[in-house]
C-alpha cells in the first residue's frame, strides 16, 4: 500500500530526529577534531606534510561501507570496544558519521586556510598579534572556505546509507519510533519493499532538510 | 625609542641578503633606506621590525636584545612597532574592525571573548556598530574618518593602504616600519600618506621606511642610508647623500647610473 | 536582509538546536519507557522482516511483558553472524542448515520452529527445461541444468540462497557455467532479472504474489502449500542466543520472546497475518504431537558421535 509508512505519526518525525540528531552532533565533533588539525598542517612547514595532505584527500574519499564494517567491528560485542555496548546504536551511527565527515573538513579547511594571502598573515603577527591571535585572524579570513567545508562534510554525513545501514542496523520499534532509523536507511527500506513513492518522498524530505540547514548557515554568515 | 642595528646580517642557505649592517634610529626621525631592487631593504626592514632574527650580529630595541628573550617578553617589544608592506592586505571586514585590530589583540581574553559576544548579540538586534575615538584619530591622520562603517573590500587602492596605515598607527607603536608604502598609489594618495608619516614623526614616533622613489626619500627623510647589494654603504641626511655623496656608488645610483652587466655590479 | 526574515531564520535556528538538544540522548530509545528498562535485540531476515508480522507480534509482546524489541534486519548471514558476535539476544531466520550450525557451535540454545511458507520455482512461460512436468524440486533443477537453461541465484546466503543450495546438493546436477548466475540481490531484484532475461529462479512465495503484476514469470512447480514436494518448505526457526558463550545476552527476555511466538496468542497472529488478503505463515510451533526434531540438529541422533 502506498505511503503506508508515512501514515504512522511517529515514523517520519522520529527518523527526521535520528537522522539530524546524529549528523548534527557527528559534524560537531568531527568540526572540533578537524580544525584544529587543519591549522596545524596548514601553518606548519614539515617534512611530511605533503603526505599527511594525501591522506587527508585519500580520507575524503574512503568508501563508507568499508568504514562502517570496521566501527562494528570494533563495537561489536566480541570485539575490542564491546565494553561500550554501542553496538546497533544511534551512537555508533555517530562514530562512523564522524570518521567518514572529519576527512572532508579537514581537507577543505586546510584547503581554505593555506589559501589565505602570506600577506594577511604578516599583517596579523605585524599588528602585535601572538601566534594564537595569527591563527583566529587567518580562521576568519578563511571562514567561508571552512564553512563550506563544514557543510561538505555535513552533506555526507547525512547523506550516509552503507556505513550507518551496517553500524546502526536500521532498527525501528514496533510503532514505528526510530532507534537507528534514519531517513536513508528508511529509503532503502522502502525500496527494498517496492515502496517507491515512499521512498521518493523521503527522498524529498532529506533535500528540503539539506538545503534548510544549509541556508540557516550560509545566512547566519551574513552572505 | 631607539633603534638600534649592530653588525647585523642574515643569511639564507648559504647566500648573504644582508652584511654587516649598522645603523641607529631614535623617535621623532624618519630614516629612510634607498637602494636597488634586491638590495635586501625588505630583510633589513624585517629585521628591524622583529620580525626575523639575524643570523649574526645584533638587534637591539631601547638596549636590549629581544632575540635574547622569551617569545612573551619579546611580543612586548613586537608591539612596540608597527608595519606597514607594500600591499595592503586588509581583513575582510569593517574599516573600523581593520584599524582598531591592534587595540583587540592587546586586550585580555575575557575582554576579548566579551566582545565577540556583544558584537554577535548586537548583530541579531541590528544595533548600529559603534567605533572608538583612538581608531577615528587613526583614520583622521590618513584622512578617511568618514569611511571607518564601510567594508574593507570596498575601498580603492589607495584608500586601503591608507587604512593599513591608520591600522599599524592605531596600535600604539614607538616605531613605524614601512616598506615601500605609497609604490602602487597615485600621487594624490601618496601625498596624503606622506603627509601622514610626517605628522606619526611629529607625534614622536621613529619611521624606517623604504622607498624607490628617491624624491620622496629627499622630500621627507631625516636621514637616508643606501643599501647595495647587502651592504650599508653610507647613511647620511638627504642634503648629503643627494648632493654629495662620499661614496662613488652611492653617486652612481642616485644619478640613474647604477649599471648590472650578467657579471654583477659594472665597475 | 530584512529584519523579519532574519528574525526567522533565528528562530527556526533556535528551534532547531533545541530540537537537536532536547533530542540528544533521547534517540530515540524506547526503553526508558519500559518495564523492566531493557530491550530485546532482534536479528532475522530482510525478507521476513518486510513482511510486517513482526511488527505486529512485537507490537503485542511489548503490550504484555512492556519491553520494546528492537529488530534488526540484516539478512540471514549477517543476521546469524551478529548473533555469532553476541550483538543479538534472539534470532529468528530461515535457513535450517545454517541454524543447524549455529546450533552445534553453541551459539543458539532452545530452538523451536516457528512457522513456515513455501517456495515456488518460477520462469519464463514457454518454460524451455521443461520444469512443469517435474514433480520434484530435484527433478527441476535436474532439467534446467542438462537443458542448460538460464538459471539466477540470490547467492547471497540468504535463506532462499540456502535452500537453493540444498536442493542442488540433493539433486544430481551441478550449478555453474554460463547458464547459472549469481546475483548478490534481494528476492525483489532476483525476480526482476529473471523476468529481464527469461530465466529459472527459485522464490519464495510471498514475494512472488507481491510482483507477480509486475514481472514476466510463472510458477512452473509448487510449494507443499499448493501440494508441491516437501522440499519447497520454507521453515523459519528462532533460537536464543546462548549465555554461557557471550554473557552479555539477554537470555530471560529472549526466552519470554520465543515463548510469546511460541505460544497460541502468538501462533494466532501468526496465521491471522495477511498481505493483500492471503495469508502468508503458517504456524508450526504448536501441535498436538510431539516434534522433537525441531530442537536439534536436523539429523542428529542420541548416540551419534558429535557432542
Amino acid at each position: 500500500m502506498p505511503f503506508e509508512s508515512l501514515a504512522e505519526p511517529n515514523y517520519l518525525r522520529s527518523i527526521i530526529q535520528v537522522s539530524l540528531t546524529v549528523s548534527l552532533t557527528a559534524i560537531l565533533l568531527s568540526t572540533l577534531l578537524s580544525l584544529p588539525i587543519a591549522f596545524v598542517v596548514g601553518f606548519a612547514d614539515f617534512r611530511g606534510k605533503r603526505v599527511i595532505t594525501a591522506v587527508i584527500n585519500t580520507g575524503m574519499g574512503f568508501p563508507s561501507v568499508v568504514v562502517g564494517l570496521l566501527v562494528l567491528m570494533a563495537l561489536s560485542n566480541s570485539g575490542p570496544l564491546g565494553a561500550l555496548e554501542l553496538v546497533y546504536t544511534p551512537e555508533a551511527m555517530i562514530i562512523s558519521q564522524c570518521v567518514l565527515a572529519a576527512p572532508v573538513i579537514t581537507g577543505v579547511a586546510l584547503s581554505a586556510i593555506e589559501s589565505v594571502d602570506d600577506a594577511v598573515r604578516d599583517a596579523a603577527y605585524g599588528v602585535g598579534g601572538t601566534r594564537t591571535d595569527v591563527a583566529l585572524i587567518t580562521l576568519k579570513e578563511a571562514r567561508y572556505g571552512v564553512v563550506t567545508g563544514i557543510l561538505a562534510g555535513f552533506g555526507r554525513a547525512i547523506s550516509e546509507v552503507g556505513s550507518v545501514l551496517i553500524v546502526g542496523g536500521n532498527i525501528a520499534y514496533a510503532d514505528g519510533t526510530s532507534k537507528t532509523r534514519t531517513i536513508t536507511t528508511a529509503i532503502t527500506l522502502e525500496t527494498r519493499r517496492g515502496e517507491f513513492e515512499t521512498a521518493l518522498v523521503l527522498g524529498a524530505v532529506l533535500l528540503v532538510l539539506v538545503l534548510l540547514v544549509n541556508g540557516i548557515v550560509l545566512r547566519l554568515g551574513g552572505r | 625609542m631607539n633603534l638600534e642595528l649592530e653588525h647585523a646580517s642574515y643569511g639564507v642557505d648559504d647566500t648573504d641578503i644582508l652584511d654587516d649592517v649598522s645603523l641607529t634610529l631614535s623617535s621623532g626621525e624618519i630614516m629612510t633606506v634607498i637602494g636597488p631592487s634586491g638590495a635586501g631593504k625588505t630583510t633589513l626592514l624585517r629585521l628591524a621590525a622583529l620580525f626575523e632574527r639575524p643570523t649574526d650580529g645584533v638587534v637591539r630595541f631601547d638596549g636590549m636584545d629581544p632575540w635574547s628573550l622569551s617569545r612573551d617578553d619579546r611580543l612586548e617589544f613586537r608591539r612596540r612597532i608597527g608595519m606597514v608592506f607594500q600591499q595592503a592586505s586588509l581583513f575582510e571586514t569593517s574599516v573600523a574592525r581593520n584599524v582598531d585590530i591592534g587595540q583587540r589583540v592587546r586586550r585580555p581574553w575575557s575582554q576579548r571573548i566579551r566582545g565577540f559576544i556583544r558584537r554577535v548579540a548586537d548583530r541579531w538586534i541590528r544595533s548600529a556598530p559603534t567605533v572608538d575615538d583612538r581608531t577615528l584619530e587613526a583614520l583622521d591622520l590618513v584622512g578617511l574618518r568618514e569611511a571607518w562603517d564601510r567594508d574593507a573590500g570596498s575601498l580603492s587602492g589607495g584608500e586601503a593602504q591608507r587604512v593599513s596605515f591608520a591600522r599599524a598607527l592605531a596600535a600604539g607603536p614607538d616605531l613605524l616600519v614601512l616598506d615601500e608604502p605609497t609604490s602602487d598609489l597615485d600621487p594624490r594618495n601618496t601625498a596624503i600618506l606622506e603627509r601622514a608619516i610626517e605628522r606619526a614623526r611629529g607625534r614622536d614616533h621613529g619611521v624606517l621606511l623604504a622607498t624607490h622613489d628617491m624624491h620622496q626619500a629627499e622630500r621627507i627623510s631625516d636621514r637616508v642610508a643606501f643599501l647595495l647589494e647587502g651592504e650599508l654603504i653610507e647613511v647620511g641626511p638627504p642634503e648629503r647623500i643627494f648632493d654629495d655623496p662620499r661614496d662613488e656608488r652611492t653617486a652612481r645610483f642616485v644619478n640613474g647610473d647604477l649599471l648590472y652587466d650578467e657579471n654583477g655590479l659594472l665597475a | 536582509m530584512e529584519y523579519r526574515r532574519r528574525e526567522l531564520l533565528g528562530a527556526s535556528a533556535a528551534g532547531i538546536a533545541a530540537a537537536v538538544g532536547g533530542c540528544l540522548g533521547l534517540g530515540g530509545d524506547q526503553s526508558e519507557g519500559s518495564i523492566t528498562g531493557e530491550e530485546l535485540a532482534l536479528a532475522t531476515t530482510t525478507s521476513t522482516y518486510d513482511t510486517g508480522l513482526l511488527d505486529e507480534i512485537n507490537a503485542a509482546f511489548q503490550e504484555r511483558f512492556g519491553t520494546p524489541v528492537a529488530a534488526n534486519a540484516q539478512g540471514t548471514g549477517a543476521a546469524i553472524e551478529s548473533a555469532r558476535n553476541g550483538n543479538a539476544d534472539v534470532i529468528l531466520v530461515h535457513a535450517r542448515s545454517l541454524e543447524d550450525e549455529f546450533m552445534r557451535e553453541g551459539h543458539g540454545v532452545n530452538r523451536r520452529s516457528l512457522m513456515f511458507n513455501d517456495f515456488v520455482i518460477v520462469g519464463p512461460s514457454d518454460d524451455p527445461a521443461g520444469v512443469a512436468d517435474t514433480e520434484q524440486a530435484t527433478a527441476a533443477f535436474e532439467a534446467i541444468a542438462s537443458a542448460q537453461a538460464q538459471f539466477v541465484s540470490r547467492g547471497d546466503d540468504s535463506g532462499t540462497h540456502t535452500k537453493e543450495l540444498a536442493i542442488w546438493d540433493q539433486s544430481g546436477a551441478e550449478p555453474g557455467g554460463e547458464w547459472y548466475q549469481e546475483l548478490g540481490s534481494g528476492m525483489g531484484d532476483t525476480l526482476n532479472n529473471a523476468s529481464e532475461s527469461g530465466s529459472y529462479t527459485l522464490a519464495d512465495r510471498g514475494t512472488f504474489l507481491s510482483m507477480q503484476d509486475n514481472v514476466d514469470l510463472e510458477i512452473l512447480l509448487q510449494g507443499p502449500i499448493e501440494g508441491g514436494p516437501e522440499l519447497l518448505a520454507n521453515p523459519y526457526g528462532i533460537m536464543a542466543a546462548n549465555p554461557e558463550v557471550h554473557s552479555n545476552v539477554n537470555y530471560d527476555l529472549a526466552m519470554a520472546y520465543i515463548g510469546f511466538f511460541t505460544s497460541p496468542e502468538g501462533q494466532e497472529l501468526v496465521g491471522d497475518y495477511t498481505a493483500n488478503g492471503e495469508q502468508l505463515f503458517y504456524p508450526e510451533a504448536l501441535s498436538e504431537d510431539p516434534n522433537f526434531q525441531q530442537y536439534v540438529p536436523e539429523g542428529w541422533q542420541p548416540d551419534s558421535s558429535e557432542e
